[in-house]
This record gives structure tokens, C-alpha cells and sequence, in this order.
């Protein structure tokens, strides 16, 4: 008990401390490095160490944060950084659901938030609240919207889905829904799974009863790979696409032969050696080359989103500086609007255009179409 | 649903099923003899799953760097021990025996090119480093609070589950694996093709419960063991020390769920979190069984693998809810027809 | 575990109580912000820990479902006041946070009821997996049905408005937060010192006994279900307004089991546990999180594992957890104590039976026949008790008295033949309705609650007596009757010579003084048939004095008593008559001085040696 008291007294003695020792500029980082989405969170914590440690002049300071995948520790976490760090900018959070929880937090207090998800709801329909939450992935209906076109392209009239029982396979289906109606696919069967489920056969017999032409398969990381061998090893012929959920080498490496012939729509940061040369490539590349040489392995895209991130605030800070110093609302809103106005800006998932309206700023050039072709992703 | 699509989904069930048979078989034998309902079982499942899948990566898991560290701990608390109750060559010589044990494993470790080695050695290899854990967990976890209240026991079992999982995301990262079957060959049974290794899944798991069922129903020593927990004082005149039959019991477990975790690694995909899920699924076997009964749990355990592959089938979305709901009629039934008179709870 | 500390009442810790209202009262002031944030999740947490407490460490029914509850109180209040298209029988509730507390706790409770009608007959293990069964399978319900927002959760909840005021901000929803949880602390304080609350208590080691006073166990049960369930709704609707948004995962298993560590480090027998548990679990994982890193490193994810280790180092410490720990520290001074029997001077004295008349035939066994199998234990057992009269009933070991005796007391029921109790046959009736019909019983093994005091103890045999129910008594409104039970139960432990025991913890009393308690707590019950089970077992000679004068006295006030009994000096010199058994039946009846020169009387205990 005693010491649950002095705490808070140490802990406003640390805070001060640091305020008057240093006004570098301060920006928390919150990641799931630990729990059921470790794996979408695990590379993205690894990415802080090379995130541009300077802009403007000057000094940037990271706080990284594991909020266990949990939204509630989420928003402690977002809490913790805002009213104790006093940071000027959040990257984070890495789940879908954590997100939408603290986008009221941020807005309330005037922080910018930059959201390494998938689901575009975190900034669409715009409010007033999500007018300050910039999202460093691509869209989902702009992947879908890629996938549909290969699709039509294959005349692909019949369409299973499967995804995962939780919010990124929930959202997967919904925008699926909608643009397959559209561009005449029906799809005539939607399965869920859990990512630990240990068998699949019955939702894959479910979808193969139905025949379809070709079957979409949305779960993220290595949960992508269990029903595709399951349909294989249940003799499906029919194409199968998956989401850039699947873009991550662990999937070649599980799911085998099993692979072969998927197409996915992706980033291009798994066949960087194919994309002509641009902008985007290069620092995608120069990503890719840090990353692996650090911490031996290359990163996921997962990574990509937070790197990109890091690169959107590098790029806005020296403006919002003319606004005001860092640890002010000032700066903060100065920030915000200039990432707002962030025009042509190359990531490692492609070109950013953001506008008042469009708060993710990708266009189709964020995203590649990707096939494996003898156990390695080949541009199509 | 044609007969076809049954006999796919009944196979699926019957697999799974032999698992959670597997599992459940451990959880009343560690029950009936400790107490303690063995929560972390289902991380000896994944941990044998991902370490095959590590070595056949070629990469030497770190998990022996922790089976070193546990059993320094383990001989640092004998030793301790000892110095209570009175100088022991023999004890001396068996902490000895352990630290050269995982000593040795550690070097047998650098000096191997693990991904030649042919599969059966790696399979070994994997319960060589892993079944050990298990009675050396039982010595720091579980001995010094053996007569706790049954409470006391199911949280220390939950807090050493949680602590598993985060070594087990520390050690293999969040990224399933998947190994090699054991025979990459396909069986046709009618218009139904039928994988080999769910054949070998299916084969081990009913040789593993038919001896394991032999062992503590049909021999003296096993009557014994299942009898320390009734009886410690009686257990002790038969030459077993209640602490030992912890032990025994733990290596046991360990040995059954990392045969499990080996068995299904080629068939599925496992993550560093996947094990409770999957011994939850044993429990509920265990429980239709009594938590005594070791036939009736082997067929509760199947008919969950059953409901399981049939509720995917029709509604995927209700798969968890179902199963587990299914147990509430069980738990009633089991709690009303057993005479539970006194409350000493 | 030394005491259940459940009433502050002397000066020095009521001024500690004052100093921590103070402190929690302007703690907004003076702490920084994030402290506040953290104080509500604490708030939060011990909300739920506290219907823990309740259910696990008093009631000693654990569950892992609490989270679950958590979940109904939200998800309620989240549809109900963020769903744009409530269908039309729901409109009258939507947008209100106030009517969606309402709806949450109707809601919870209800299905609080049915699950606990279902599970809580669970015996042993099976409770907790039980819990664990439906604690999963409500929260993949939540993800699952789309009109609660799938996976993807409902966003949007409007805050809490009360007196006009928006509790939008941390520091203005800590103050209902934490007037809440004081609340609910003082009502569980209040119930638990009561006589619904005695019976709560005694359900963790003295249902026997407890069903033998009246008391329904299961309906105790179900209370204590209920109010944890409803509890972790109250905090799940908190949660749900506070966050402003909810999704399924805070529901689930883990931190079901969270809040199960939190009761258990807190110290699961005491209400302050709760508070203790929440804050240092929720602390703790903040330091984890800070000071991992600077030890480890960045790169490995430590603090699942040193939690989890931390829990296994606790348990092997400590197992009560760290409020007993703390109490035990704490300066003597600081110690709560307690009168109980402070303030009941204007309670009435509890009305009386009125006894029958001296002579009047009480008990009768008609040809009693009890077989487990082939093993016949009792075989045409047949005996009357009268008004005013000790019939003693004794035998050798196994001769098939303490079966008789079940029958008797209708703990069990005879395979033929049958008891009749004043008249009226108790075949079908369970010993709560003996109970109060008038026949109260003592055990040959003692039953008693031995962290509960001396007085609490003997109280459990007046609750017949009062009627208070759960909310009266949570509210203190029934403490005029609740000062007559206790007055009642000090007069019977005065008339039994423990007067001066009253306040000391049952289990620190001798044997004999346990068994002289347990005579007290049945003379608790006004009954008019005492059935006592070998009550001068384990007496000294001058406590068996005393006991035989207290039931002479008992007797010439009209009372009948049977006692089974060994000791047969006590019993030669007692009782009116004496019933002799061997293997299961009567060899001999009559009064005590032709009994000790019964041939077959004497054949039986000395087995044929002549």
C-alpha cells in the first residue's frame, strides 16, 4: 500500500524531470507485441528502432508500449502516453478493434494518431474524432477492388470466402460483400474459422459443396495457411486468392506446395526485385535491407506500416515546428494538419496523398498484384 | 451432407477426438494422483509441436537453455533440501545426474546438424528436451504446496500456463508451424481420400491409451501410483513417496502431450498460444469421464473431437460456443450422480 | 487467516477508513492524470473482485465466469445506447445509459439465475470448469452476434450524465466509480454481518450443518451468485461508459482469470482484499511493463512470464493473500475489532415455542430398516422420545447408531418403516424441515465455522428465527431483529457456560468447549427435541457436571433429548431410558439400572466373556 502511494509521487518527480532535462520531440508507439496478435505487432515493435530519429532539427524520442492485444490496455497505454508522456504523436495501436477504442482519446486530448490497420474504419466515415487519425495501411476495399478486377479478368463468377472469426475476416466479408455484388461475383458461401482451430475441414467441405469458381481467403499472418491446404488436400482445383493478410514469407514456409498458383494483392515490399524503379521502391528496399540486417530476418508488411508511419511524421514535423515547440497542443495540431497535407510522400507501401477527406492516401500504387510461383512470390 | 462429406467430417472428429482422448487421459491421471488439474498441458502440446518444427528449420529451440536453468533451480532446492534434513550421497549424485543431463543435451544440441538427422531422431531429440520439464516443474511449482487447497493448486497450475505461453512466444515467436508428416502418402477408402498421417495420429494415440490404460488399471504399481492421492500414507508402505509419484506423474503428462503435439504438427497449424484451447477441449473429456473414469473420458474426448468437426461443418460461427455449452448437461449429470455427501471444499 | 475482518468499528480504524475517504475523495486533485486513469481500472476491477470475494472466498465457489458478467453489463448498455436501430419493444430504453444499467442488472441477473440454477449443484472441481464452460461460451457469443458488432465491437457510447454533469473525463467518472465501489464494499459489509450473510459464510465448509440450522444452502448460494454477477455488471456498465466503446476481448477467459489472481493476491477472504488485489495486479503490471525493459532489454516480451511466476511465488508464500499479511503487520491499535452485541440493548427478545406437555410423545421410529446394498444397517429399529424425557440410544462400534441417527433426523431416509415427528411421518422431508418443525441436532464430528467468532457461530442456529432477507439486511435496516438473534445466541452460550467466549474465533476453543457450542447453537433454534451425538466425547469430569445439569434443567423445562453416547457413566447417571443396539437392532430397552443387568446387554459389550 505504501509504495502504491509513493508512485505516483515518484512518477510526477520523473516526469518533470524529464520535461525540464530535454524538449526533443515525443512519439509513443503501442504495439501487441504480446498476445493472440503478436504476430501483426511483434515486427512493427521491432521497426521503432528505425524510425528516423531526427527531423526538423530536431531529436525524436520513441516510447513503445505492448498492450498484450488488448483494447483496454490499449487505452491505457494511449492514456499513459498522452496525460504522463505527453507525447506529441501516437503510432499505433496494432489491432483493428484497439484502434477504433482509442480513436476518442486521441481526438479528445489533440493528439495524432497513426494507425498501422487494416479496417477502414478507422477513418471512414470521417468525424470530427477521426479527423485526427491518419491510417498507414492501404484501405481494405483498395486491395479488394484489386482482387475483384483479377477476378472479373479470370471471369470468376462464383466466390467462396473464408475468413477469420475476428475483426479483420469481419471486415474482409463486409467490403467483399459489397464490391463482388457490384462487379457481378456471387459469393455463394462465407465460412469463419478461429485462428487456433486445430481442423478445417468442415468449413472447407461447406464452401467446397458450393463449388465456386474461386475462394478468397482473408485472415492475417499464418492463419491464412490452413485453409488453403485444406482445400487443396480436399482436391479443390478452383483459384484461390488471398488478402494481403497472407503477404508474409512464414506463409510459403507452412503452407508449402499448397501455395502454388495463390494470388494475393499486396504491397510491394515482398517482390521488390520485379517493381520498376521508383521512389517507394527504394525506401522500401533500404527498409527491408535495415530491418533484416538488425534483426536477421526480413520484416512483414505489418513492419512496413509502422516504418511508413514514422516517415509521414519525419515529413510533417518541420512544418508543424513553425507552429509551435514539441510538448504543445499547438505543435500537435500543427502536426496534424501537416499530415494532412502530406502530397506524394513514397513509403514502403507505396505513395502517399493525403487530403481532408482521405486520411490513408493510397492509390494503386500501394498495391501490387502477387502470385507464388514455385514456393516464391512472383509480380503477376 | 452425403455420405461422403459424413465420413470426412467423422474422420476429422475421430483425429482431433484421439487427441483430446490423449489429453484427457493425462489430465485425470495427473488429477487422480496430485490434485492438480494440469492447466499447462496443452503448452507441452505446442511446445513439442513447434520444437519438431524448429529442428526440422535446422535450429537449435533455446527451450534447452530453460530446461538448463529449471534444473539448476530444481538441484539448487534438492540441495537446500539437504541441507535440512541431513547430508545424502545418492541425493548428490542424482542432482549431479540431472545437471549432466541437461548439460549434455545442450552440447548434443551444437554438434548435431538437426535438420539432417532423420525424423525419428528428432522426434526423440524433442522428448529428450521437453518430458523432463515436466516432473522438474512439478518439483518448483507444485511439491511445495502439494497439500494446498484444491483452489490454491488450480491458480499455480493457471499462473505457470500463463508464464509457459509468454516463454513459448519468446522462444518460437508468433508465427505457427507446421512439420513434416511422418509418410507423405494418401489412402483411397472409396471416394475418400484419406491422409497418412491421420492414420498415424489415430494409431499412436490408441496404442499410447490402451497402454497407458493397462499401466494404471491392470498393474500393481500403477493401482498404487492412481493410490497417493487418497492415500499417501498407504502409497508410501507401497515404496512411493508422494512426491516421486508427482513427479512421475508430470513426466508422464509431459511425455503424452508432447506426443500429441508431435503427432499433430503435420496436420495443423500450432501457435505459442494454441495449447489451452486445445487442453480445454481435453477437459471436457476428462470431465465427462469424472475426472476418474479413463474409458469413458477416452469416448467423451472423442464425441467432442465429433461435435467439433460436425458443428464447423453446420454453423462454423457457433463452433466454441457449442462444444463448451455441450458440457453443462455432463458437468450436471456427473455432479448429481456422484455421491458428493461431506463439504470439505 | 486470522479473522475475517469485515466491520471497522473502533476509533482508530474507523480514522484510517476517514483518511482513505479523504484521500480517494480529492485524489483528483492532486494526483496526475494517468493516476486517476489507473484508479478507475482499479475501481473497475475491484467491483468485480469484490463479487469474488463473496462467491469464492466466503461462499468457496470459484468461478472464472465473472468476466463474462462484465460482458452482459456492457454489451447492454453498448447496444442499447450506441445502436442506431434498436428493434421497436426495445425503443423505450435506447440512448439512456441510466435505463441500460437498469436493463444490464435485469439481464444479468436472469441469466445469473438460470446459470447458477444449473451449475452451482456442481460439486468440487467440476463448479470452476463449469464456469470456465459458460464463461467461453458467452464470450464468443459476443463476437459472434452481428447485432452486438461481431468481433469488431459496438463504438460511440455517450458518457454518463448525472445531475446534469457529463462524466466524459477520467477525473469526473472516478468520483461514481469509486462511490460505487465504497457502496458496494459497505453493503457486502453489511450483508455479511448478518443472518443472510452468516449463512453465506457458512457455505465453505459447514453446508451440513448450515442445512441441519434451516438454512436453504443452495438459495445462499444463488444469492451470493447473484450479487457477484450483478456486481461485474454494475462494473462492466462503468467500463462500458468510461472506454466508450467495447469489443469482446476484456471478456474473455484471461481476464476472467485476472480478476481470480487479483481476489486471490488481494486476499480472497476479506472485502478490503478486493481492493487490495485490483490495485496491486493493475500496478503491477504498469511496473512490469516499465521496468522489464530496463532490465531485459527491449527486444523479448518478459512480463507474462514474471507474472506468472510472481502468481506461483505468491501462492507458495502466502496462499491467503496480502491483506492477512498486512493485518497481521498493522500496529494492534490499527486492528479492527468488534462487539457484535454493541447497540442491541433495545432489541426485544425473540418470541418462544411453546413446548408440549410433559409426556407427550415427540419422536417415534416405527420398524426402521436402513440396507446400503446387502448390508442391512439398521433392521426393524423401533423407539419413542416423550416430552421431559433423555432417551439415551448406545451400542458398541458399528453397532448402527449413527445410521439410526440419520434416519432419525432425516438426513437420510429409511428403506422401511418409517419416523414420525410429532406425529407427522418425515419420510420425504430433508433436515431443513425438521429444523422447523423443532428438532435441532449436534454432530459427532463438530461441525463448526472456525474463523467465524463463538457468538456468529451459535447465531446460525436462530436463523429460523428471523426473516430478514438479502436487501434489508445489505441495507442494515433489520438490525433491531438482528440485535435479538445475537442477544439470543449470547443468552443460550451463557446458560451453557461459554459466556466468556463470545468474541474468540470458534476454532480456538478446546474440543469439549466446541462440543458445549454446538449444544448452544442448537438450543439456538428453540427446538423441542435435542438430538445430541456423543456430546460429553472429549469432556473433562467437571464439564460433563455441567453439561449433565444443563440438560436435567433442559429436560424440567419440557424438553426431549436423545442422546447417542459411549460414555456410560454420563449416561447411567442421566437419562430416564436407555435403547441398546448391536448389528443394526434393538437388543434391549428399559431403564438404565435393568439395562446394566441385561444378559444380552452385557453379552454385547463384553463380548461373551463370563
Amino acid at each position: 500500500m505504501l509504495s502504491k502511494k509513493l508512485l505516483p509521487v515518484l512518477l510526477v518527480g520523473a516526469t518533470l524531470g524529464f520535461n525540464a532535462a530535454q524538449a526533443d520531440i515525443k512519439i509513443g508507439v503501442v504495439t501487441s507485441a504480446t498476445g493472440p496478435i503478436a504476430l501483426v505487432g511483434i515486427p512493427q515493435k521491432n521497426t521503432v528502432a528505425l524510425l528516423p530519429d531526427s527531423a526538423g532539427g530536431e531529436k525524436i524520442r520513441y516510447i513503445s508500449l505492448d498492450d498484450s492485444s488488448d483494447p483496454t490496455a490499449a487505452v491505457k497505454a494511449f492514456k499513459k502516453l498522452i496525460d504522463e508522456e505527453k507525447v506529441d504523436a501516437i503510432i499505433g495501436p496494432s489491432g483493428s478493434a484497439a484502434a477504433m477504442g482509442v480513436i476518442q482519446f486521441a481526438a479528445e486530448s489533440g493528439t495524432p494518431m497513426l494507425a498501422p490497420v487494416g479496417t477502414a474504419a478507422v477513418v471512414l466515415p470521417m468525424t470530427e474524432q477521426k479527423k485526427w487519425v491518419f491510417k498507414t495501411t492501404q484501405n481494405d476495399d483498395l486491395i479488394a477492388a484489386a482482387l475483384i478486377e483479377q477476378m472479373q479478368k479470370e471471369g470468376v463468377k462464383t466466390l467462396g470466402l473464408i475468413g477469420t472469426a475476428d475483426p479483420y475476416g469481419e471486415n474482409w466479408e463486409n467490403v467483399m460483400s459489397g464490391l463482388a455484388s457490384k462487379a457481378g461475383i456471387k459469393i455463394v458461401a462465407t465460412e469463419s474459422f478461429q485462428r487456433q482451430d486445430t481442423s478445417m475441414t468442415g468449413q472447407s467441405l461447406k464452401v467446397l459443396m458450393t463449388n465456386p469458381d474461386a475462394v478468397l481467403i482473408a485472415a492475417p499472418g499464418s492463419s491464412s495457411v490452413m485453409p488453403q491446404t485444406t482445400l487443396k488436400d480436399q482436391g479443390y482445383k478452383g483459384q484461390i486468392y488471398q488478402t494481403h493478410g497472407a503477404a508474409l514469407d512464414p506463409f510459403l514456409r507452412l503452407g508449402g506446395k499448397a501455395t502454388e498458383g495463390t494470388i494475393l494483392a499486396a504491397s510491394m515490399m515482398l517482390v521488390l526485385d520485379e517493381v520498376p524503379d521508383s521512389a517507394a521502391k527504394e525506401t522500401a528496399t533500404h527498409y527491408v535491407d535495415t530491418y533484416t540486417r538488425i534483426y536477421g530476418n526480413p520484416p512483414a508488411t505489418f513492419g512496413g506500416n509502422v516504418y511508413d508511419a514514422g516517415l509521414l511524421l519525419k515529413n510533417a514535423i518541420p512544418a508543424a515546428l513553425e507552429k509551435g515547440k514539441p510538448g504543445t497542443p499547438e505543435f500537435r495540431a500543427g502536426l496534424r494538419d501537416a499530415l494532412e497535407k502530406t502530397k506524394e510522400m513514397p513509403g514502403t507501401q507505396g505513395v502517399y496523398n493525403m487530403t481532408p477527406e482521405d486520411h490513408s492516401g493510397f492509390d494503386e500504387r500501394g498495391r501490387v498484384m502477387i502470385t507464388v510461383k514455385d514456393g516464391d512470390w512472383k509480380l503477376l | 451432407m452425403n455420405f461422403q462429406i459424413a465420413v470426412l467430417l467423422g474422420q476429422d472428429g475421430v483425429t482431433n477426438g484421439a487427441i483430446y482422448a490423449l489429453l484427457a487421459l493425462s489430465i485425470i491421471l495427473v488429477f487422480t494422483v496430485t490434485r492438480i488439474l494440469l492447466i499447462p498441458l496443452g503448452e507441452f502440446v505446442t511446445f513439442g509441436a513447434l520444437t519438431m518444427a524448429s529442428f526440422q528449420a535446422g535450429e537449435p529451440t533455446a527451450l534447452m537453455w530453460v530446461l538448463l536453468g529449471l534444473t539448476l533451480l530444481d538441484s539448487a532446492l534438492d540441495a537446500w533440501a539437504m541441507r535440512e534434513r541431513g547430508f545424502d550421497t545418492r541425493k548428490l549424485q542424482i542432482i549431479g545426474l540431472k545437471l549432466g543431463y541437461a548439460a549434455g543435451l545442450v552440447i548434443l544440441m551444437h554438434s548435431l546438424t538437426l535438420d539432417q538427422i532423420p525424423m525419428f531422431a528428432q522426434a526423440l531429440l524433442t522428448m529428450l528436451l521437453l518430458v523432463p520439464i515436466g516432473p522438474v516443474m512439478y518439483r518448483i511449482f507444485f511439491q511445495p504446496i502439494a497439500s494446498a487447497q484444491p483452489l490454491v493448486l488450480l491458480i499455480v497450475s493457471i499462473a505457470v500456463h500463463v508464464a509457459m505461453v509468454g516463454v513459448g512466444l519468446l522462444l518460437f515467436g508468433p508465427e505457427g508451424a507446421r512439420t513434416q508428416p511422418f509418410t507423405d502418402t494418401a489412402l483411397s477408402l472409396g471416394p475418400v481420400m484419406l491422409k497418412s498421417q491421420t492414420l498415424w495420429v489415430i494409431l499412436v494415440s490408441i496404442i499410447l491409451i490402451v497402454s497407458l490404460f493397462l499401466a494404471f488399471e491392470r498393474t500393481l504399481y500403477g493401482k498404487a501410483l492412481r493410490a497417493t492421492a487418497v492415500n499417501r500414507m498407504g502409497a508410501r508402505l507401497m515404496g512411493i513417496s508422494p512426491d516421486f509419484a508427482g513427479k512421475a506423474t508430470f513426466a508422464l503428462a509431459a511425455f503424452i502431450g508432447v506426443s500429441s503435439g508431435i503427432l499433430i504438427a503435420p496436420i495443423t497449424t500450432l501457435y505459442f498460444d494454441s495449447g489451452f484451447i486445445i487442453s480445454l477441449k481435453g477437459f471436457v473429456g476428462a470431465i465427462i469421464g469424472g475426472l476418474v473414469s479413463y474409458p469413458v473420458a477416452a469416448i467423451g474426448a472423442v464425441a467432442v473431437g465429433m461435435v467439433e468437426a460436425f458443428s464447423m461443418f453446420w454453423a462454423s460461427a457457433y463452433k466454441e460456443i457449442i462444444v463448451f455449452t455441450l458440457i453443462i448437461p455432463f458437468l450436471l449429470w456427473r455432479s448429481l450422480t456422484s455421491h458428493h455427501v461431506e463439504d470439505d471444499e | 487467516m486470522k479473522s475475517l475482518n469485515f466491520q471497522l468499528s473502533n476509533i482508530q480504524s474507523r480514522s484510517i477508513l476517514v483518511v482513505f475517504l479523504l484521500l480517494v475523495a480529492f485524489a483528483p486533485m492532486i494526483m496526475p492524470v494517468y493516476q486517476i486513469t489507473l484508479m478507475n481500472y482499479i475501481g473497475l476491477y475491484a467491483l468485480v473482485v469484490l463479487g469474488l470475494v463473496l462467491l469464492t472466498g466466503v461462499g468457496g465457489m470459484t468461478s472464472f465466469g465473472q468476466a463474462a458478467f462484465v460482458g452482459l453489463g456492457s454489451y447492454t448498455s453498448a447496444y442499447l445506447t450506441a445502436t442506431q436501430q434498436l428493434p421497436s419493444w426495445l425503443e423505450w430504453a435506447s440512448g439512456s445509459p441510466w435505463l441500460a444499467l437498469l436493463a444490464g442488472l435485469i439481464l444479468t441477473g436472469l441469466v445469473a439465475l438460470l446459470l447458477g440454477a444449473m451449475t452451482l449443484r456442481l460439486s468440487g472441481h467440476y463448479l470452476p470448469l463449469g464456469t470456465i464452460a459458460w464463461g467461453i461460451s458467452i464470450y464468443y457469443l459476443f463476437g459472434t452476434l452481428s447485432s452486438l458488432g461481431g468481433h469488431s465491437g459496438i463504438s460511440g457510447l455517450p458518457a454518463i450524465e448525472l445531475f446534469g454533469l457529463t462524466l466524459d473525463k477520467g477525473e469526473k467518472i472516478f468520483y461514481l466509480i469509486w462511490v460505487v465501489l465504497l457502496a458496494a464494499i459497505w453493503l457486502v459489509q453489511n450483508l455479511l454481518n448478518s443472518r443472510e450473510g452468516r449463512a453465506i459464510r457458512a457455505l465453505k465448509g459447514g453446508q451440513l450443518m448450515a442445512e441441519s440450522m434451516g438454512v436453504n444452502t443452495f438459495r445462499s448460494k444463488l444469492v451470493a451468485f447473484v450479487i457477484s454477477a450483478l456486481l461485474a455488471a454494475i462494473s462492466g456498465w462503468l467500463y462500458a461508459h468510461n472506454q466508450r466503446f467495447v469489443n469482446p476481448s476484456p471478456f474473455g477467459l484471461t481476464m476472467g482469470i485476472d480478476y481470480l489472481f487479483m481476489a486471490l493476491i488481494g486476499g480472497i477472504s476479506s472485502v478490503w482484499g478486493a481492493l487490495l488485489g485490483a490495485g496491486v495486479l493493475t500496478m503491477m503490471k504498469q511496473w512490469l511493463q516499465d521496468w522489464l525493459p530496463v532490465l531485459f532489454g527491449s527486444d523479448g516480451q518478459y512480463d507474462h512470464i514474471v507474472f506468472g511466476l510472481l502468481i506461483v511465488f505468491m501462492m507458495q508464500r502466502s496462499p491467503g493473500g496480502l491483506w492477512p499479511i498486512l493485518m497481521k503487520w498493522a500496529p494492534v491499535a490499527f486492528k479492527p475489532k468488534r462487539d457484535l452485541l454493541a447497540g442491541t440493548d433495545a432489541s426485544p427478545e425473540l418470541a418462544r415455542r411453546t413446548l408440549p406437555n410433559s409426556g407427550d410423545l415427540i419422536l417415534e421410529a416405527r420398524n426402521v430398516t436402513r440396507k446400503f446394498g446387502g448390508l442391512v444397517a439398521n433392521n426393524e429399529m423401533s423407539l419413542q422420545v416423550h416430552a421431559g424425557e433423555i432417551l439415551a440410544l448406545i451400542g458398541p462400534n458399528g453397532a448402527g447408531k449413527s445410521t439410526m441417527f440419520n434416519q432419525l433426523s432425516a438426513v437420510d431416509t429409511p428403506t422401511s418403516g418409517e419416523v414420525l415427528f410429532q406425529g407427522k411421518s418425515l419420510s420425504g422431508s430433508n433436515s431443513r424441515e425438521v429444523a422447523k418443525m423443532g428438532m435441532s441436532r449436534t454432530f459427532q464430528h463438530v461441525k463448526l465455522l472456525p474463523t467465524m467468532t463463538v457468538l456468529e457461530n451459535v447465531a446460525i442456529g436462530a436463523h429460523l428465527r428471523g426473516e430478514n432477507g438479502v436487501v434489508r439486511s445489505s441495507l442494515h435496516m433489520e438490525r433491531l431483529q438482528e440485535g435479538s438473534l445475537l442477544k439470543e445466541a449470547a443468552r443460550q452460550l451463557e446458560r451453557v457456560g461459554l459466556g466468556d467466549y463470545l468474541n474468540e474465533e470458534a476454532g480456538s476453543l478446546a474440543l469439549g468447549q466446541q462440543r458445549i457450542l454446538e449444544i448452544a447453537r442448537a438450543l439456538c433454534a428453540d427446538p423441542c427435541l435435542l438430538l445430541l451425538d456423543e456430546p460429553a466425547a472429549g469432556l473433562r469430569y467437571l464439564e460433563k457436571q455441567a453439561l449433565a445439569e444443563l440438560l436435567t434443567r433442559l429436560r424440567g423445562e419440557g424438553m426431549a433429548i436423545l442422546l447417542v453416547e459411549h460414555d456410560m457413566d454420563f449416561v447411567m447417571g442421566l437419562v430416564d431410558r436407555i435403547v441398546v443396539m448391536e448389528f443394526g437392532q434393538k437388543i434391549a430397552e428399559g431403564l438404565p439400572e435393568e439395562i446394566q443387568t441385561n444378559p444380552a446387554v452385557l453379552e454385547a459389550y463384553l463380548g461373551g466373556a463370563d
